[in-house]
């Protein structure tokens, strides 16, 4: 009769046992498993973001100006011409990757290190510049600047 | 190949103009017939000819613009004030460049044509037929390795590896049709139309008189003319490479302006390259410093413009833009040093966490074992 009542209990014990040391295992796993990435350095080294909202609103930006943001770690340009259009470019020079700035006076944009200077579509028009800033796309959205690296 | 099937490819004949455009004769007679003397056939130019040849239509500004209203009508004009056109008018030269020299008779193709012999990447060897041939330019008295160190250049490779049609070629420098060597006052000119802000910095320069009074060629007397290669801060003070050390001595004034120079681009350049590595080894490391990366971005600015003032040949300006850029990559290494002892004190927190967790674990499972071990009232007693 005492050989009935220990088997299911031995039974539990050991299936106890088990679950226990499964659960040991995944809590190890779950564990080491996160740490090691996080003390593994990811491989990308920059952001590659493609899209960034400024923080400026599209009335604050004046015709005939423009401002240098930040898109992920590079510097870009924000440039409302003349006419109205806003329009938005890579503000790293393509001679010797300054940042380049806008010149209200020149209704260009211009490069303090060599003299470089742009027109309003980006295009290299004077100095060692050999090619145009990279173009990005502008969308305004209610309130808000968004600017992409593609459409 | 014969002129008549190269003539297919040619401006002219897209235009609609034949044979007797240039060469004379009648137009509306067939064969041999067409070959008339009396009525203009010249047969093949002589190369005292073909200028006027030519002109007779590229010099015609009324003509010239039924066909192509932009192009000039100044060729003729300019190729005489050449010492190509000069040779020949004066000395009658038999092998003096002429107009058919550059632009191959019969396959005369614009220069926006990557087939042309003057396309940008083309001009250098078109000039190099002849300029290229020690032979052919014996007796002339002027080196023939032009082309040779200009394909070894800054210049070349930024049309040629980065397809940069606009960097210069033989005709930016000395002209196309009136192409001449510049003189020595006047480099600073030539190089000056691209790098003008460079150029501005030199005219005002101790350095351009004193060149001049030397006869040394400007910015080539340090950048060379054809051969012109990447600069670097090595050309700069007195070491074995520098330039300035070709002149000037340790105890000399330049040489001492020239070594302060170097001293403070390196201190800019190597405070920012070291703010540069903590901040990379940073981000790779998972941690956000995007801003300061940014920021150190004036730093770089600085250290270019600071090159650049280098052609003042004097310290003030130097120093002004070193000491800006050094105010910014100091700080940016600050961050990056913040950045990395974050790191730090999220390591070692997280280990000792872990180590805090784990140790709970175990003497949880030691518990439990225990508990497993001590009989229980309910049960049997074992014999």
């Amino acid at each position: 009769m005492a050989e009935h009542v220990l088997e299911p209990d031995s039974s539990r014990r050991g299936f106890v046992n088990w679950f226990l040391g499964l659960s040991g295992v995944a809590f190890l796993l779950s564990t080491v498993y996160p740490l090691s990435r996080y003390l593994v350095p990811p491989r990308v080294a920059e952001s590659t973001a493609g899209t960034v909202t400024l923080p400026i609103k599209p009335d604050d930006v004046k015709a005939n100006s423009g401002q240098i943001f930040k898109f992920g770690s590079r510097p870009a340009i924000l440039v409302r011409t003349p006419a109205g259009d806003l329009r938005a470019f890579s503000a790293i020079c393509t001679h010797l990757n300054c940042t380049v700035q806008y010149r209200t006076d020149l209704t260009q944009i211009w490069c303090a290190c060599h003299n470089g200077h742009y027109d309003l579509n980006g295009k290299n028009v004077e100095g060692p510049p050999p090619r145009p800033l990279d173009a990005y796309v502008v969308n305004v959205r209610g309130n808000q600047i968004v600017v992409s690296k593609s459409a | 190949m014969a002129p008549a099937k190269a003539f297919d490819g040619d401006i002219h004949k897209a235009k609609g103009f034949g044979c007797v455009a240039c060469h004379g004769g009648d137009a509306n007679a067939a064969g041999m017939e067409a070959m008339d003397r009396a009525k203009g056939f010249i047969g093949v130019p002589k190369r005292q000819q073909i200028p006027q040849v030519c002109g007779r239509c590229h010099a015609d500004a009324a003509f010239m613009k039924r066909y192509n209203p932009s192009l000039r009508v100044d060729q003729v004009a300019e190729y005489e004030s050449s010492v190509h056109g000069s040779r020949l008018r004066q000395l009658g030269d038999p092998k003096v460049a002429t107009c058919a020299s550059c632009h191959p008779a019969h396959n005369i193709r614009p220069p926006s044509d990557p087939k042309s012999s003057v396309y940008p990447l083309h001009v250098a060897d078109t000039c190099g037929r002849c300029h290229g041939d020690a032979k052919y330019m014996a007796g002339y008295k002027i080196p023939t390795d032009q082309v040779a160190k200009y394909k070894t250049s800054v210049h070349w490779k930024a049309m040629t590896d980065k397809g940069d049609l606009s960097a210069p070629t033989c005709n930016d420098c000395h002209g196309n049709h009136g192409a001449v060597p510049p003189g020595v006052s006047f480099v600073g000119n030539v190089c000056g139309q691209c790098h003008s802000l460079t150029a501005d910095l030199f005219k005002k320069s101790v350095h351009a008189k004193v060149f001049a009074e030397m006869g040394n060629p400007g910015c080539a007397t340090c950048h060379e003319n054809h051969g012109i290669q990447p600069p670097g801060d090595f050309m700069l003070g007195l070491g074995d490479k520098a330039v300035c050390s070709t002149c000037h001595g340790a105890d000399d004034k330049g040489g001492k302006t020239a070594t302060e120079m170097r001293a403070l681009i390196d201190s800019l350049s190597g405070e920012t390259q070291k703010a540069n590595a903590i901040l990379l080894q940073a981000n790779h490391a998972g941690m956000e410093v995007s801003q300061a990366q940014f920021d150190l971005n004036g730093a770089k600015d600085a250290l270019v413009k600071a090159r650049t003032a280098v052609h003042s040949y004097t310290v003030a300006p130097v120093k002004q833009e070193v000491e800006a850029g050094l105010a910014i990559s100091s700080k940016a290494y600050a961050r990056g040093v913040r950045a990395m002892q974050d790191l730090r004190f999220r390591r070692v927190w997280l280990t000792i966490f872990l180590v805090v967790v784990l140790a709970l674990a175990a003497g949880l499972v030691m518990k439990i074992r225990q508990v497993d071990r001590r009989p229980t009232s309910g049960s049997p007693p074992k014999h």
